[in-house]
């Protein structure tokens, strides 16, 4: 029954005018292949730096705590090995993991990236969409010649953040994305 | 900057003259703000002059003696001195490209925003204005807070800012219609097709409300006040009337809070009498299209323009004990009609609570095209979908009870609360059904048509241009499951909106059908529709050597052999 209102549907939308192009019916199930390039081999540095820095601040605050406040021993030994063992996961295994998910992949139309590790998450935003374009750099990703770009939309959750790219990559992207975000005619949305 | 504004803002008119020439000046709030803030002064000297010499009550009389009259009167002044304060400092001004406002005393504060990117503008009046022939006008530009409240201005003024600002430099149709516009009837003359209007039955479904406590505890804290500038106290009062001590004690919590619940309902009953009266929902006619406007209120009147070209959708709700008498919400899913600090509800709200059946009624007028997308049938996620909600209500609960177990044994909580945490599992699962069961998507005509949600329904008819990005993601537990959620970015509405727990097939189907032709790029046939989600994982490599690009190579992405469509055929030639 679902199977026939889809067709119905997709029937009734060859016929209807669409203001982007007319939509052919679909029976053949499609998925998403992966975005086309992978991010720098040296992000996998980048975000185990980051886990590092994140461990030294938090398990270090609470090390502290249990150094300085002894009350505070009972309830805070369990917590401190629970978030140790989370760092541990989060140093060793997830920038590896996330290098070998995050990819991403730019055509004259769309912007496409793929993220995550544990939970992953694609993303699409057509260029005619865009509304700004930003390159940022860290001061860790300017010693690792990394840079991120970022494309927003009038919806903050429409936008793209690419990072882990080759800073100059992400220069030229940033510039060609520019060029064709101006020439492409965008709506105002 | 604000030296010259000052000194241009000195040649101006010292009064709210609304002239608009090439070179506008900057101009103040109407002077006759000034004149409602004196006679506020005067009306606020009332409580104290009666209770002094009319009722001649002391410092020391009763609980508080005349401390409430006082604090009455003190407020009033400061309010009307503020207010006063506010005027001599507010200036503003509406040039052909922008709105400029400059406010602030201790705070200097200059705001501009470019008049193209204005979206709505609404006038809001309470009794004092109205008496004095004034509105408060709110200006949005569609970012998430109200870019410009003019308060206040003349009537005169706020409708030819409205005009000027969304249909642009009318003001002599303006001054012509002015004078035959009235305070609740429209102005004739102006082209209306009427979609809906107050059904009086429509109360009840406004008066079921678990805020009858809450309406009837701030009635009775403010009549207690109230009563106490006069130096009489409510609780002796209502002692006069109520013997609690004949009651008993059960009979007595009966009677506090069936009359609580009463005071309350009655306090609804009087907000939605007043908020409501006369609402209208109409189509009307302006110069550069149509809008959908509503007019409501009998103390505080209300008007809300809608233009019909900002319009992209829209969003019911049903609240989930109320869905077996069809109680629904309606909201416009627009560009610019932001959460506005205005009174009352939302912009967005276009109806009181209603009937379902009323509802879709006016949603067939609403939606300009006839389609009819929110009775259209919807595809059912999988059952799988059932399983992840079940999962998640268990473990959830499990894991927080076995928390909770660990610190009782340690005698940290007393053994009932893990207890009654597994006793709500059943209930966990009996809401699992109803979220399951509320899941829906369909592609209709030129919408998209989502549903979910399980407190409250959640219906979304988007017309498929206004989405301005898409995502999908997927956690551990819906890998496993073969389930993905689809994230629909847009510039109206709550911006963003999801398809909970589609297939993945369903959910690559669903973006391309919602924007054909964007992805064909980046689609591939499904082999195995049961091991899609693996399929994915394992293809990237072999992709890749397929196309004979590096991940790394930083040029790959610019060669033309790279992609069917490169960025570099348009982009730059010399790259090649």
């Amino acid at each position: 029954m679902t199977q026939a209102a889809q067709l119905v549907q997709n029937h009734r939308m060859t016929d209807s005018p669409s203001p982007l192009s007319a939509q052919p019916a679909e029976t053949a199930p499609l998925q998403l292949r992966p975005p086309r390039f992978r991010v720098e081999r040296r992000a996998i540095t980048l975000w185990t730096l980051h886990a590092v820095i994140g461990m030294i601040v938090v398990e270090g605050g609470l090390f502290l705590t249990y150094v300085l406040w002894s009350a505070s021993r009972p309830w805070l030994t369990p917590i401190l090995w629970i978030l140790g063992v989370i760092y541990v996961v989060n140093i060793t295994v997830m920038p590896t993991w996330r290098y070998y998910v995050h990819r991403w992949e730019t055509t004259d139309e769309a912007v496409y990236s793929l993220k995550g590790w544990l939970t992953r998450e694609w993303r699409i935003t057509p260029l005619s969409r865009i509304q700004s374009i930003d390159t940022v750099k860290g001061p860790l990703q300017q010693i690792l010649k990394l840079a991120t770009v970022k494309v927003t939309t009038a919806s903050r959750e429409g936008g793209i953040t690419l990072d882990g790219l080759d800073a100059e990559v992400a220069a030229e992207l940033t510039q060609r994305l520019t060029h064709i975000t101006q020439i492409t005619p965008g709506d105002a949305t | 900057m604000s030296a010259g504004g000052r000194a241009n803002a000195g040649e101006a008119p010292p009064e709210g003259v609304a002239a608009l020439p090439a070179e506008p000046p900057w101009t103040r709030l109407d002077i006759r703000v000034v004149w409602v803030d004196a006679v506020m002064v005067v009306l606020s000297f009332i409580p104290t002059v009666l209770v002094w010499w009319v009722f001649d009550i002391d410092f020391d009389d009763g609980s508080f003696g005349i401390w409430p009259a006082l604090v009455t009167t003190t407020l009033g002044v400061t309010g009307a001195v503020g207010d006063l304060v506010r005027w001599m400092k507010t200036w503003y001004r509406v040039t052909d490209e922008r709105i400029e406002l400059r406010s602030g005393w201790l705070t200097r504060k200059y705001r501009s925003v470019p008049r193209d990117r204005i979206r709505s503008v609404d006038t809001t009046a309470k009794p004092r204005h109205r008496v004095a022939g004034l509105r408060v006008v709110h200006i949005s530009s569609g970012e998430a807070q109200l870019s410009f409240k003019l308060d206040a201005v003349t009537k005169q003024t706020a409708e030819e800012l409205r005009r000027e600002l969304l249909i642009g430099g009318t003001a002599g149709i303006a001054a012509s219609e002015e004078d035959a516009a009235s305070e609740e009837t429209p102005a004739p003359g102006r082209d209306e097709t009427p979609i809906a209007e107050l059904n009086w039955r429509w109360i009840w479904y406004n008066l079921i409300n678990i805020w009858a406590f809450i309406v009837a505890a701030l009635l009775l804290w403010g009549l207690f006040w109230l009563l106490q500038i006069f130096n009489i106290d409510l609780r002796d009062l209502i002692a006069k009337v109520i013997d609690w001590e004949a009651l008993g004690q059960t009979w007595s919590i009966v009677v506090a809070i069936g009359g609580t619940f009463l005071i309350g309902v009655a306090g609804l009953a009087f907000g939605f009498v007043n908020e409501n009266w006369n609402f209208q929902l109409v189509r009307t006619t302006t110069e550069k299209g149509t809008a959908l406007l509503t007019r409501q209120g009998l103390f505080d009147t209300r008007e809300v323009f809608r233009d019909d070209r900002r319009l992209r959708g829209i969003h019911l709700s049903q609240p989930l004990f109320w869905r077996w008498i069809g109680l629904t919400e309606t909201e416009v899913v627009s560009t610019g009609l932001g959460h506005r600090a205005s009174n009352g509800e939302p912009a967005s709200s276009i109806l009181p609570r209603a009937p379902i059946g009323e509802v879709l009624r006016v949603a067939a007028l609403v939606l300009p095209d006839g389609v009819r997308p929110l009775e259209a049938p919807l595809l059912a996620h999988p059952q799988s979908a059932l399983y992840r909600r079940f999962v998640s209500t268990v473990v959830g609960l499990a894991g927080w009870a076995g928390l909770l177990y660990w610190m009782d044994v340690t005698g940290a909580v007393p053994s009932w609360t893990w207890l009654s945490l597994l006793a709500l599992i059943p209930f966990g699962l009996v809401f699992s059904v109803i979220g399951y069961r509320a899941l829906g998507h369909a592609i209709v005509g030129p919408y998209l048509v989502l549903r979910s949600g399980v407190s409250r329904l959640s219906t979304l008819a988007l017309q498929r241009p206004a989405v301005i990005g898409w995502s999908m993601q997927e956690s551990l537990l819906q890998r496993a499951l073969g389930l993905v959620n689809v994230g629909v970015a847009t510039a109206a509405g709550a911006r963003h909106y999801k398809a909970l727990d589609l297939s993945p097939a369903q959910a690559v189907a669903l973006i391309h059908q919602t924007a054909p032709g964007l992805i064909d790029d980046f689609l591939e046939p499904l082999e195995d529709l049961s091991s899609a989600n693996v399929a994915s994982e394992e293809i990237g490599p072999d992709v890749l050597r397929e196309d004979g690009s590096v991940g790394n190579d930083p040029t790959a992405f610019l060669s033309p052999s790279s992609t069917r469509r490169d960025i570099a055929r348009e982009g730059a030639p010399d790259e090649s």
